[in-house]
């Protein structure tokens, strides 16, 4: 008997590909959104995608090598937390804002917790929030868009979500224009962050995850149906009030959301159902915040709430173990 | 064990903060100078000592099944006292401290201390427990009041430290960044007490 | 001795002891804290009001402002400053219930035409960074010369002359318009407010 016996636990089956594999599709269906911020942010917008992406590659081996660890930055996660948070970022922002968005991506939001597959919260939504209650002048400072080509400089002004929860604070209803630009959202022709302003580019990234079957249905759709269904209601109670769903699914770096942040594997339920509650978790703090919160946007408050609450989701929603007594699961 | 000893166990070993994990309120919530971290500690430290020395000297006169309530007496009273003081003589800290001046009262620490400590040693040791335990606490209230001051104002008791152009990290000095300091801290002793075994 | 009577006996004299204590503390402290806490309207006063040589917290008129949700009377009460015994100046308290996040009390100090000579941010909870830049001085100091006449009382983005602070509209508008009502408040009732008592305790 030269054979031995080979035991081990699951999973048996490995389906080849790796976590570099993964990391590479994200990174190039984000490709499309790069483009259009480019075209429409120009130069600024850039050097925001490559401070981010750099600094964040670059925090992680630093921490690597002072933990002691294999440096694994060469798997692609920290480009891809970088290129994230770059999209989560005003195109105006100053350098060292986006640098030391990069560090506490990578070493408060994954590293301390152990890095890649340990960590609670999307390092890049981490960042954002960080710098968004620490330097809310920056990070809500907007530009329009001004095509390459076109010779007009980034002016300041306010996003459409902002414009739109000044006029209902200030006047009690919708400012009149809102309603107009609907298509120019879609393509990215508004004020915002890097990566958010194009839902065209970003839903282009989406299709070729999904035909890569790295991105499921159950989050997107769980999220935007529940986005589109509660704002709905309150847009037929009151259309003077409240913008319609449309309005909703188009601005505000929801697609970005949706697609790329609320869809991270490592910090969202791993069962079907568990991802549909997750989604419309989602939708309904969205929803809410955006309506009803202090910030204009909700989105990636939304799914850090979310994030935190995945333990708990995945808990409640573990499949059936075949074979063994009933009542007797897994501890 | 001597009473350098006993003196000292609170600052490093047990202190009460970063090992024993007491007294997190105050500590997380009133840290955002080095100013109000210090006068916390020192607040707290006078009624570590104050209850320590009351207790230890009734030790055997308060009967074991009224104890709980008897130190809580004893505790308030100071807290009470403190706060008069406080807001008599020092009006600005006072307001700074506000709520938290009142909940030294259930400072786990110090209700602790009563217990483990106070309660069964004599006057002199229990005296030097409260003055260790409370300086270890003033300590470490101190520096995490010193690093969320210096990262969310740019200033270290008041003083500008990194010069106009500083952009203060408002995070550290809101409740996020007590956590977020507290947890950095905790992580660097550990890492220093294993470098050092 | 033991049992119950014991700690009765015990529980009763601690407590006794320490209410004994607390109230020898209290008895030594009241007046500094009364002191302090006075100090502290003063100091308000004293920023807001031209130079004066009275104590305005002691020179004072109490006017109902309106009722509220309960149907109370709600106190606005009035600080004169003299100087040379001649009124030099008003102020009062106005409250902004249109903050970012929960009311704004601001102390406002006018001279006796209404212009006016000072503003001061007592209590608010307003946004770290953003908001509560209305403490800065370059905010406050807008509103000095100013009155219901001679400015338009609303901030730049509304239209009016206040500059807001970049990045934060609400708390500025708040409270300028807690101090425009203020004003007006003084306008309807500046006879009320500044004929009564020359001088003398309210």
């Amino acid at each position: 008997m030269s054979q031995q016996l080979y035991l081990s636990s699951s999973p048996h089956i490995h389906s080849g590909e790796t976590t570099s594999d993964v990391m590479r599709a994200v990174l190039f269906s984000l490709l499309p959104a790069c483009v259009v911020a480019v075209y429409f942010f120009g130069p600024p917008a850039l050097a925001v995608l490559l401070i981010a992406t750099l600094g964040c590659m670059a925090a992680e081996v630093i921490c690597q090598c002072l933990m002691g660890q294999p440096v694994s930055s060469a798997d692609g996660s920290a480009a891809v937390t970088g290129v994230l948070l770059a999209f989560n970022l005003p195109p105006t922002s100053p350098w060292w804002l986006t640098l030391l968005g990069a560090v506490i991506a990578i070493v408060i939001g994954k590293q301390v917790y152990g890095g890649l597959g340990s960590n609670p919260f999307n390092p890049a939504l981490v960042a954002r929030v960080v710098l968004l209650i620490s330097f809310p002048v920056h990070m809500t400072t907007w530009s329009l868009p001004a095509p390459l080509g076109s010779g007009l400089d980034l002016v300041t002004t306010a996003t459409p979500l902002g414009v739109w929860k000044n006029a209902v604070m200030l006047t009690g209803h919708a400012p009149p224009e809102m309603q107009a630009g609907t298509l120019s959202f879609f393509l990215g022709d508004m004020p915002g962050c890097v990566g958010e302003v194009s839902a065209l580019a970003l839903l282009l990234g989406a299709a070729y995850l999904f035909y890569r079957r790295i991105l499921t249905w159950h989050i997107p759709v769980a999220y935007l149906g529940t986005v589109v269904l509660l704002s709905g209601i309150f847009w037929l109670v009151n259309p003077e009030k409240y913008p319609d769903p449309v309005f909703h699914l188009v601005t505000g770096g929801l697609i970005l959301g949706a697609f790329f942040m609320a869809t991270d594997m490592v910090t969202t339920p791993v069962s079907m159902t568990g991802m549909l509650v997750f989604g419309v978790g989602c939708g309904v703090l969205t929803v809410m915040i955006r309506l009803f919160g202090g910030y204009p946007e909700g989105v990636s408050f939304a799914i850090l709430l979310m994030n935190a609450a995945t333990p708990l989701i995945d808990r409640y929603t573990r499949p059936k173990a075949f074979g063994m007594p009933r009542g007797e699961g897994w501890r | 064990m001597t009473l350098s000893h006993i003196f000292r166990k609170g600052l490093w070993r047990e202190n009460a903060v970063f090992r024993l994990l007491l007294g997190l309120c105050p500590a997380l919530a009133v840290t955002t100078s080095a100013e109000n971290g210090l006068g916390m500690g020192l607040a707290t430290t006078f009624v570590l000592v104050c209850s320590n020395l009351v207790i230890s000297a009734l030790r055997k006169i308060i009967p074991p099944r009224v104890r709980i309530p008897s130190f809580i007496v004893v505790i308030a009273s100071f807290v009470t006292v403190v706060q008069l003081c406080m807001e008599a003589y020092f009006y600005d800290l006072y307001k700074a401290l506000g709520i938290f001046i009142p909940l030294i009262v259930v400072n786990c620490l110090i209700l602790g201390r009563a217990e483990a400590y106070a309660s069964r040693n004599r006057l002199v040791p229990a005296v030097v427990d409260g003055l260790g335990m409370g300086f270890g606490f003033s300590l470490s209230l101190f520096v995490l009041g010193a690093v969320r001051e210096l990262f969310g104002s740019g200033t270290l008791m008041g003083y500008s430290v990194f010069g106009l152009g500083y952009e203060p990290l408002l995070l550290m000095i809101l409740p996020p960044g007590a956590f977020i300091a507290m947890g950095l801290l905790l992580a660097g002793m550990n890492r220093f007490d294993a470098r050092s075994r | 001795m033991n049992g119950m009577p014991r700690m009765i006996l015990v529980l009763t004299l601690i407590t006794a002891s320490a209410g004994l204590i607390l109230s020898l503390v209290e008895a030594v402290t009241r007046e500094p804290i009364a002191e302090q806490r006075r100090l502290e309207t003063l100091r308000a006063l004293k920023s807001v009001l031209p130079p004066t040589d009275n104590a305005p917290d002691a020179d004072t008129v109490q006017l109902v402002i309106g009722q509220d949700r309960r149907g109370r009377d709600l106190v606005r009460t009035f600080f004169r400053g003299r100087r040379d015994a001649e009124l030099a100046g008003v102020a009062f308290k106005v409250v902004a219930p249109d903050g970012y996040s929960g009311d704004i009390t601001v102390m406002v100090g006018i001279d006796p035409i209404g212009t006016v000579s000072g503003v001061e941010i007592l209590i608010h909870n307003e946004t770290p960074g953003l908001g509560d830049k209305i403490t800065r001085p370059e905010f406050k100091g807008l509103f000095a010369g100013r009155s219901l006449e001679n400015a338009d009382w609303r901030v730049k983005k509304d239209g009016g002359e206040f500059d807001q602070i970049t990045g934060a509209t609400i708390s500025p508008r708040a409270v300028v318009g807690a101090v425009r009502r203020g004003l007006e408040f003084f306008r309807d009732h500046r006879a009320e407010i500044v004929a009564t008592q020359e001088g003398g305790m309210p």
